[in-house]
């Protein structure tokens, strides 16, 4: 037979080539249709919440009324109608003829609104007297129809908010009181009650987050390494090594949420309550990461076998071969070549930690945290959420102005992710021996 | 199958000399239920080359490895009978097999340089064991190491560069610099060459010879020509056993017992 002709074997075998190729291509178009939709949806939810509707108002800081406000016991509502009052002469100034009445003063500006005017003028007193100008939030309805999510037929129902309201808003914008800027306050503030997320940010969060990963770090890595290097290298293999290999890679696939009831028993009930430890307490980050610990230690223990097994056994006994005792063996050869591994188990770990929402409701991380963090010991200890709590805790929320707060929290989450990677290649290319 | 009990064998061919460096008695080592050797009784001496030779699985690798203690690195491995370096035991229960290791280096078939510099494999025994007292001497024992693996004049403008970036030849090259640098008084070779082209092997058999006159050195190797050039002493290795102990002029000309006659001319192994 000519080799110029597929014989009928080569051309079925060819067929069943192309068609496995194809397969494989189709799956990868799928996994980049879903990542492009994934992020699209991210994106596309989520970059508001990055975007916040501020008044500009040059409030007159009248002494008398500070004072007066300061004297009373809602001391914000004083500071309020100094805005109000400031808003109006502005408006008027401007050619607005419309009325600034309590009402449409409620309905556009955040309720967060005094209070910011308060913490300034507390922060600076030498700016009573004097008129300063302060861009100040708008409301969360105002906000939304900025950005298009509130328009007139949403707000049919609305109590909070009128169409004359909108009229107004329209105007403001006409004469430059009312923008659009980039919301810091979003990656640096707190959680806000459920009336006003348009003062709410992830900072805190992002606090909490951070502290749990640096114990969740300190604990696994040592421990996972020590672990590892034992059983790899230095256990005698018998059914006792053998029932400890087999139960950590059951521990492996252990939902999350019995890691969590387990902490709350383990760490806050027996450790904080009857032993006494005052760090173990509920909320604390320090406890939300020993939790997440003992979820990661499993998955980085499994990798960082993975990585000494892979290390040739010649490199050992090289070592072994000139005298070098089995520590020395394993420190000096094993561990530098496995490193590379063990790192990419251990972001793997922390990467999967840091997602990890369900360990955190059981331990009660899943708190109101308005006030900051502080010291340095508070960091680890004073009640925090982590990230993915907070963001469960915003979708929880009715407001559709929480939902886009979660969105934006998940790109920050994302951001936070791609950090953290980033690291782990550099420290990976670091340790990396290319020869 | 054979007229002779084949243990007695080497008893009764091993020359009476004062000068051994290595006395293996008896020796019996068990992989799980395998029997991988059976009482081997062997003198090894001072500033002598000796080759184990034998077919493939016949057990001289792992003989090889009991007089470093490399087989204590393998779980199943259980090794048994008396193994005497310079009339001490080196499987008593005080002996560290670090202390022995440095004193009988070994090469393995592979070429296994560490990943590191050219300068790093050679002094790392010398580091490990505190045989250098400064940067000095360090450089000293490494220059002289790299020169009796014959292989200074290759490297010496980059001794800093990776050691598993040199040929395979020069990479085992660099693991004799290495084994030599710890001062060993005796060297263990498992089939240095097999990895190796004739050009390579030449001068790692050339080195083995200069080698000679500081250590004694045992080589297993699959090549009789090999044996018969590098060595002064071969034994005959089969199915776990030493069949045939003896001066290697001797074994491959006359050889005493038909098996070894019959691995050395070709029909078996």
């Amino acid at each position: 037979m000519s080799l110029y002709l597929e014989s009928p074997r080569t051309k079925k075998r060819n067929a069943a080539e192309r068609r496995f190729q194809s397969y494989g291509l189709a799956a990868i178009a799928a996994a980049l249709f879903f990542l492009v939709v994934l992020l699209g949806q991210i994106i596309g939810n989520g970059s508001g919440a990055f975007i916040q509707t501020r008044l500009t108002v040059p409030v007159t800081l009248d002494a008398a009324a500070i004072e007066k406000a300061e004297g009373s016991m809602m001391k914000t509502s004083g500071y309020r109608k100094l805005i109000v009052a400031s808003l109006s002469a502005e408006m008027q100034a401007k050619g607005i003829e419309a009325e600034l009445d309590s009402k449409a003063a409620k309905a556009l500006l955040s309720s967060g609104a005094p209070n910011t005017l308060r913490q300034h003028v507390l922060a600076n007193p030498a700016d009573i007297g004097s008129t300063v100008t302060l861009k100040l939030a708008g409301s969360s309805r105002l906000d939304g129809y900025m950005k298009g999510r509130v328009t007139r037929e949403s707000i049919s129902d609305d109590k909070a908010i009128t169409p004359a309201h909108l009229d107004l808003a329209d105007e403001l914008i006409g004469v430059g009181l009312l923008s659009k800027g980039f919301n810091w306050g979003f990656v640096t503030g707190n959680d806000a009650s459920d009336l006003r997320p348009e003062q709410s940010g992830m900072g805190q969060s992002v606090l909490g987050s951070l502290a749990m990963m640096l114990v969740v770090l300190a604990v696994c890595l040592p421990i996972s390494v020590a672990a590892s290097i034992y059983l790899e290298e230095f256990a005698p293999k018998n059914k006792l090594t053998q029932f400890i290999e087999v139960n950590i890679s059951n521990l492996a696939a252990v939902p999350s949420i019995v890691f969590g009831i387990l902490a709350l028993a383990a760490f806050i009930q027996f450790g904080g309550g009857t032993i006494g430890i005052e760090a173990f307490r509920a909320s604390a980050p320090l406890v939300g990461g020993l939790a997440l610990s003992l979820m990661t230690l499993p998955t980085i223990i499994i990798a960082t076998r993975a990585a000494l097994k892979a290390v040739p056994q010649s490199m050992r006994d090289a070592a072994l071969g000139v005298g070098a005792s089995k520590m020395q063996a394993v420190f000096h050869h094993v561990l530098p070549l496995a490193m590379p591994g063990i790192m990419t188990g251990t972001i793997i770990g922390l990467a999967a930690a840091l997602g990890e929402t369900a360990p955190l409701l059981l331990i009660g991380m899943v708190a109101f945290v308005q006030t900051d963090i502080s010291g340095a010991t508070s960091f680890f200890t004073d009640p925090n959420v982590g990230m993915p709590a907070q963001i469960y805790i915003w979708a929880t929320r009715a407001d559709g102005a929480w939902y886009e707060r979660a969105w934006g929290g998940i790109i920050l989450l994302l951001i936070f992710l791609a950090c953290m990677n980033i690291v782990a290649i550099l420290l990976r290319r670091k340790f990396e021996r290319r020869w | 199958m054979f007229d002779q009990p084949s243990n007695l064998a080497p008893q009764v061919e091993t020359p009476v000399t004062t000068d051994h460096k290595i006395t293996a008695e008896n020796v019996n080592v068990h992989y799980g239920d395998t029997h991988a050797i059976k009482d081997v009784n062997v003198k090894i001496d001072d500033k002598t080359v000796t080759a184990f030779i034998g077919p493939s699985g016949c057990g001289k690798s792992t003989f090889l490895r009991c007089l470093n203690r490399m087989n204590d690195t393998i779980d199943i491995c259980r090794v048994s009978g008396l193994i005497e370096l310079d009339g001490e035991d080196i499987n008593h229960a005080k002996v560290d097999p670090v202390q022995l290791r440095a004193k009988v280096g070994m090469v393995f078939q592979k070429p296994n340089p560490f990943p590191k510099s050219i300068f790093d494999n050679v002094a790392y025994g010398p580091r490990i064991h505190g045989q250098a007292a400064n940067k000095a001497e360090l450089d000293e024992i490494v220059e002289k190491s790299l020169r009796s693996a014959a292989l200074w004049k290759e490297v010496k403008d980059r001794l800093h560069a990776p050691g598993t970036g040199l040929s395979g030849g020069q990479q085992q090259r660099l693991c004799i610099a290495r084994a030599v640098a710890t001062a060993p008084e005796v060297l263990l070779m498992d089939e240095p060459c097999s990895a190796l082209d004739p050009i390579a092997t030449a001068q790692v058999e050339e080195l083995i010879d200069e080698l000679r006159e500081n250590f004694s050195v045992v080589i297993v190797t699959h090549s009789m020509q090999q044996a018969a050039r590098v060595s002064q002493k071969t034994a005959f290795f089969h199915l776990g056993e030493l069949v045939e102990f003896g001066e290697t002029g001797q074994i491959f000309t006359n050889p005493h017992d038909s098996r070894t006659e019959s691995y050395i001319t070709g029909r078996i192994g």
